[in-house]
């Protein structure tokens, strides 16, 4: 049935892998950005100011409501003409990649969806939480880092590991704007060989080994947020394999 | 306990002297110019109905509210809005809270020892060395690596009082720190206060416990509706009232 010699196979396979790699680094940078712009604005939209209400309302219904896809074309063939526009008197015509595009592009989208997390979850912390560091003079930045964010991070992170989830679907979108990520390596050996049925699949392997790994690592992030709660922590593991 | 060069001038001061104080929430006037001077050392307990602004006006002097009107001058610092100044004042004045406010992600002594390592500049050690004796000092030092979800209330709120000694603060405030907790844990928290009140530090202290102001305190103060009504020394506070209205609420609250 298969005519695949097995060098070609090995060959493919190999690509395969470093399609899977390229995945798994667009979607380390795109979360890591969405967490860190996310947290940002989070942070920064809980000011009552009119001016900031009204930019969040523009920003969310934007990559909220615009498809993925959209937002990755527009940065990818959109963002060159206008940094070419900022910055084209200083000579050199800036192309975005494909890899930039999308980090930028899923990297914003998401940071919306955190940011509306964070928020919620600092809205939940006890008032006593702020006016205790407060009381005891701690600088607002460290209260941040270490009193609030370790709370807000663990009452966030249900919420954080659906985008994660999300978040790693959506990386084969950028393969659109010509990143040679996992699917699209899976594609060209598919249409190679004429056997779509095995890199697909092999494919589907690689995404679930991925969410697998996000599974266990957001067990073990659970329990190191959860310390102090009363839950006991010995159970939390077996909790969450059941 | 940190002799200046300029202790005396510092001593013929007050700890706190509060003039004109307003506060308004919104069209509510919680604060309605109040006047209170506390001196060094002394132990001044508050008391009054509740949203008579007593629990207000304490929080008022590390800032925790923003004045809308009047001075408050803690030792010799004056609060302004700037944020250095308030910094300054909150690193005199430890407080204590009904609701304890410990952080729950971090064990009793690490709760002792984050204030110190930052504001005081002491290393993990040092810090750590210091929030231990606190801990002793407040009988909780075999409870010092738990988190606080571990701890019975009394033990919370011992644990909120170390931490708040760990800054050396010359002044405490107390707000209502034993509303929160049950009655049978309501005397070792009492009891870690009154032995607080041996030593030389300023304690201002939102309560109702009057037996713990009888013991303890050098004048009692009475507030009702945003103004102070009558104080004096607890003796003749609580033997002859000379207002109605303290002879009222007494009569509720001793039954």
């Amino acid at each position: 049935m298969t005519n695949l010699s097995l060098a070609d196979l090995a060959g493919y396979l190999r690509q395969l892998g470093e399609g899977a790699l390229v995945t798994l680094e667009l979607f380390l940078a795109s979360f890591a950005l969405a967490f860190g712009l996310g947290v940002l604005i989070g942070v920064a939209t809980l000011a009552r100011g009119r001016l900031i209400r009204a930019a969040w309302r523009v920003y969310a219904s934007i990559f909220m409501g615009v498809p993925s896809l959209l937002v990755i074309f527009l940065i990818f063939y959109g963002g060159s003409a206008m940094l070419g526009a900022v910055l084209g008197e200083f000579g050199a015509r800036i192309d975005i990649s494909p890899f930039g595009a999308g980090v930028a592009a899923l990297g914003i989208v998401y940071s919306a969806y955190v940011a509306e997390l964070v928020r919620g979850a600092i809205e939940n912390l006890p008032k006593g939480q702020f006016e205790g560091a407060r009381a005891l003079a701690i600088p607002p930045l460290v209260m941040w880092g270490r009193v609030i964010l370790p709370q807000v991070m663990r009452l966030a992170l249900p919420g954080l590991v659906n985008v994660w989830s999300f978040m790693l679907k959506e990386t084969p979108l950028v393969s659109l704007a010509g990143l040679q990520d996992l699917v699209a390596s899976a594609k060209i050996a598919a249409g190679a060989t004429k056997e779509p049925f095995l890199f697909f699949v092999a494919t589907a392997l690689v995404f679930i080994a991925f969410s697998a790994a996000s599974l266990w690592l957001a067990t073990r992030l659970e329990i190191r947020l959860d310390r102090g709660q009363r839950r006991d922590p010995a159970r939390t593991p077996a909790r969450a394999e059941a | 306990m940190n002799p200046l060069p300029h202790s005396l001038d510092l001593a013929a001061e007050p700890a706190i002297a509060i003039s004109g104080l307003v506060k308004l929430f919104g069209d509510h006037r919680a604060l309605g110019g109040v006047d209170l001077t506390v001196r060094r050392g002394e132990k001044v307990v508050i008391c009054g109905p509740s949203g008579s602004g007593k629990s207000t006006l304490i929080r008022c002097i590390n800032a925790l509210e923003r004045l809308d009107g009047g001075r408050i001058v803690v030792n010799g610092i004056e609060l302004t809005a700037d944020e250095g100044t308030v910094q300054d004042i909150r690193q005199e004045v430890g407080m204590v809270f009904q609701h304890f406010n410990l952080f729950p992600h971090l064990t009793a002594l690490e709760n002792c020892m984050l204030a110190p390592q930052l504001n005081r500049g002491l290393s993990r050690a040092q810090a750590a060395k210091l929030a231990m004796a606190h801990l002793e000092r407040v009988h909780l030092a075999d409870q010092a690596h738990k988190y606080p979800s571990r701890l019975s209330g009394g033990q919370q709120q011992r644990v909120a009082i170390a931490r708040a000694l760990c800054m050396e603060p010359r002044i405490l405030l107390f707000d209502e720190p034993t509303s929160a907790l049950d009655p049978e844990m309501v005397n070792e928290v009492l009891g870690v206060m009154e032995d607080l009140a041996t030593g030389g530090v300023t304690m201002l202290c939102v309560t109702h416990e009057m037996g713990f102001a009888r013991r303890v305190a050098d004048r009692c103060v009475f507030m009702d509706r945003g103004a102070i009504v009558e104080e004096g020394g607890s003796r003749e506070f609580f033997d002859a009232p000379a207002s109605e209205r303290l002879r009222g609420f007494l009569a509720q609250i001793l039954h």
